[in-house]
């Protein structure tokens, strides 16, 4: 029995124009048996910023919990928001802690990096990593979890460079439901959130429940 | 030295019971295969890259077999059984042709093929097989198997090592799953797609596997058989396809009934 | 050894020095001294009709079974020792369903022919120490009519085990008058209902008792319907429009 199947769950991101998207399923399982279905995998640090959790589900409670303190701490220091790339290396190194008894979770990184002066258009950040933390920023989608092979096929297949909120919308549910269609630990609902500049649009699929 | 010798007393106690040498039969030689029925015509596609864990053993080995002038098989799995596989099929259908003065029937090609396999159950020939074709009432039809004969008649399927990668996409763009069509729009058909959308479809699949999946590449193969009377324009002459891609008509191996068989081929990544 | 004439009567395997196995000959001659059998093709399907000999007022007339069905679409009329079609057609069956198992289409009617003459020819052959499965040739001739995809057909096979594919047959102790008869009377393009009556009217010819219900059997196989022996009532109308 491999811990990173016990829940099951998976989780997408990919890059759009101006846009990032991240999408979950909803279920949770102890191994063939459904348990849960609405179990979300994905969170926000803010309104520019989501992550996802598949892996151990009780893990997923307490690192996201253990980031909340984290964010909450470099927010009140540095009285700024924490910006993907810096989120991802805080997650990364929280991980990498937990080297030898590492927490059972391959997180995805989405989010917008706010415009600064040395950059004024910043691209859209997507990023991924393994249980320890071994990063990985891809330029067009980031896959994790027990659908992870259906994700890349489906994914390969579908995405395109520079899609607009809605395409990339399409885009993402697509992949996400067909790949979890064909993944006997996900599926049982989905959440797509696609961040743009001025809103973040949150939608729940209807997906197969078997 | 000590803990030699210590190990080597150990042994002595040890040989006193038999030891078993366990040979392992079989192995996995990677590749992905790929089949897509249309209404008169039916694509059969594989790779051509053969591994052994992660050593090439060559860049081109066929895995995709014409049987009769109607029907195309596709092998994945343990290449020596495969190749054993269709060897057999091929002699049965001699046989057959010798015995019924006919060529065998896509159908009972398909139901020859599950007895063959059935035959080695507790011995079984390690390979995923597709086979693709033309039915007698001239629609395009892919039977795909399981390694002791368990078998149906789909409108495609992907067997080997990317077929977690490739099938839940065929889903998708093959039978319209999690696609509703537009109020008022006609509803979507699966196996009813033309044969450049396929032929599209079956490219960009391998390519993706080929990008994702280290036991995928080198060489593509697809199988381009069509019913009889069917045109062939949309697959032979100037610009119908891809750049880098090639087409040549395969001879007849019967009688030459009218269907028509074609070889599309095109490189994949070597690396 | 000095080998008579008649020793070449002995082995079933053995050729006489004119290039005859007496045994298959002898066989061939039981055939004659059986009832008499016909079969008749039309392109709406084939026609078997048999003559059943009632020796007796007290035999069962529907117990004698001449006409046997191999598969929905093949059957077999016989003539000789009936006794040995069982076996024929046992085989035949066998063949046809394993046919089906194999190929998941109906065998060809040639095909099937084929394989009950492979069995024809099996006589006296044994694998080292054992035993002959058959030690002497069948007895018998069958007529078998089938319809496949290369439309209705009948075949005539002997214990020689040729077979041979014919419009219209005769086989049986009247055969060579009714094969006479099926010459002048037959024609390509005759319906199934002009193929019962001829059938019919035929073996009235050759038949010493007079031919009713009881001492006929009629069976067919169409393209709609495969193989049917034809019951009373269907078989005493035919029998009413013969001519007289």
């Amino acid at each position: 029995m491999s811990i990173m199947e016990y829940n099951g769950g998976s989780v997408v991101a990919m890059v759009g124009k101006d846009c990032v998207a991240i999408a979950t399923d909803m279920r949770l399982g102890q191994q063939s048996i459904g348990v849960a279905h609405n179990f979300e995998k994905v969170f926000p640090i803010n309104d520019k910023l989501y992550y996802g959790l598949p892996g151990l589900a009780s893990d997923v409670y307490s690192l996201r919990e253990h980031l909340r303190f984290r964010v909450n701490m470099y927010r009140m220091k540095e009285e700024r928001e924490i910006t993907p790339k810096t989120f991802t290396h805080l997650l990364s190194s929280t991980l990498y802690e937990k080297r030898f008894g590492p927490w059972f979770l391959e997180p995805v990184v989405a989010g917008l990096p706010a415009p600064t002066e040395m950059e004024p258009h910043p691209k859209p950040f997507i990023s991924t990593m393994d249980t320890i933390g071994c990063i990985t920023t891809p330029k067009d989608f980031a896959v994790a979890g027990t659908a992870t092979d259906k994700l890349y096929g489906v994914a390969e297949g579908l995405w395109e460079p520079d899609l607009e909120p809605e395409d990339l919308f399409e885009t993402i549910s697509q992949t996400l439901l067909n790949a979890v269609d064909r993944d006997a630990l996900s599926g049982w609902g989905a959440v797509v959130h696609v961040i743009t500049h001025d809103k973040v649009i949150t939608r729940t699929l209807r997906s197969r429940m078997d | 030295m000590a803990m030699h010798a210590e190990r080597s007393a150990a042994l002595h106690e040890l040989t006193s019971a038999p030891i078993q040498h366990a040979f392992n039969p079989y192995e996995d030689n990677g590749g992905t295969i790929l089949a897509i029925a249309g209404k008169d015509f039916s694509v059969i596609a594989g790779d051509t890259r053969q591994s052994q864990g992660y050593s090439i053993q060559t860049r081109y080995a066929r895995k995709v077999w014409q049987l009769t002038d109607r029907a195309v098989l596709a092998t994945n799995g343990f290449a020596a059984d495969g190749n054993n596989f269709v060897k057999k099929v091929k002699q049965r259908l001699e046989w057959y042709e010798h015995a019924h003065h006919k060529q065998m029937p896509l159908k009972s090609i398909a139901r020859m093929i599950q007895t063959i396999l059935y035959g080695k159950r507790f011995f079984p020939y390690y390979v995923y097989n597709i086979l693709g074709g033309i039915e007698e009432d001239g629609t395009g039809a892919v039977y795909s198997y399981d390694p002791v004969g368990t078998y149906e008649r789909e409108s495609c399927r992907a067997a080997g090592a990317a077929q977690s990668i490739l099938q839940p996409f065929l889903d998708n763009q093959i039978y319209f799953k999690n696609q509703t069509p537009e109020p008022g729009a006609e509803p979507f058909i699966p196996g009813n797609l033309p044969l450049s959308t396929v032929l599209a479809l079956v490219v960009d699949s391998f390519t993706s596997a080929t990008e994702r999946h280290i036991e995928v590449g080198d060489g593509l193969e697809v199988y381009v058989v069509m019913k009889k009377g069917r045109p062939t324009d949309d697959l032979v002459g100037e610009g119908k396809l891809a750049p880098g891609m090639a087409v040549e008509e395969l001879d007849a191996l019967g009688e030459g009934d009218g269907e028509k068989t074609f070889l599309v081929t095109r490189s994949l990544k070597r690396d | 050894m000095f080998l008579t004439r008649s020793e070449y009567d002995r082995g079933v395997n053995t050729f006489s020095p004119e290039g005859r196995l007496f045994q298959v000959e002898y066989a061939m001659e039981a055939i004659k001294l059986g009832s008499t059998t016909v079969g008749i093709t039309t392109p709406e399907g084939t026609v078997l009709a048999v003559e059943k000999r009632v020796p007796s007022p007290l035999l069962e007339s529907s117990s004698i079974e001449k006409i046997m069905e191999i598969d929905a679409h093949i059957g077999c009329a016989m003539s000789g020792l009936t006794a040995d079609a069982r076996t024929m057609v046992d085989h035949a069956r066998v063949t046809s369903q394993m046919h089906a198992f194999t190929y998941d289409e109906s065998i060809g009617v040639e095909s099937c022919t084929q394989a009950v003459c492979d069995l024809a020819l099996r006589f006296g052959e044994s694998v080292e120490d054992d035993d002959a499965l058959m030690s002497r040739p069948f007895g018998v001739a069958l007529l078998i009519a089938g319809i496949d995809e290369k439309g209705p057909q009948l075949y005539h096979t002997d214990p020689s085990g040729t077979f041979v594919r014919y419009d219209a047959k005769a086989i049986g102790s009247g055969s060579d008058a009714a094969q006479q008869s099926l010459q002048d009377a037959f024609h390509k393009q005759m319906t199934l209902v002009e193929a019962h009556t001829l059938a019919l009217k035929v073996l009235k010819q050759v038949m010493e008792e007079k031919l009713d219900e009881n001492n006929v059997q009629l069976a067919q196989v169409t393209r709609e319907h495969g193989f049917e022996i034809l019951g009373e009532t269907e078989l005493k109308q035919v029998i009413e429009g013969i001519p007289a």
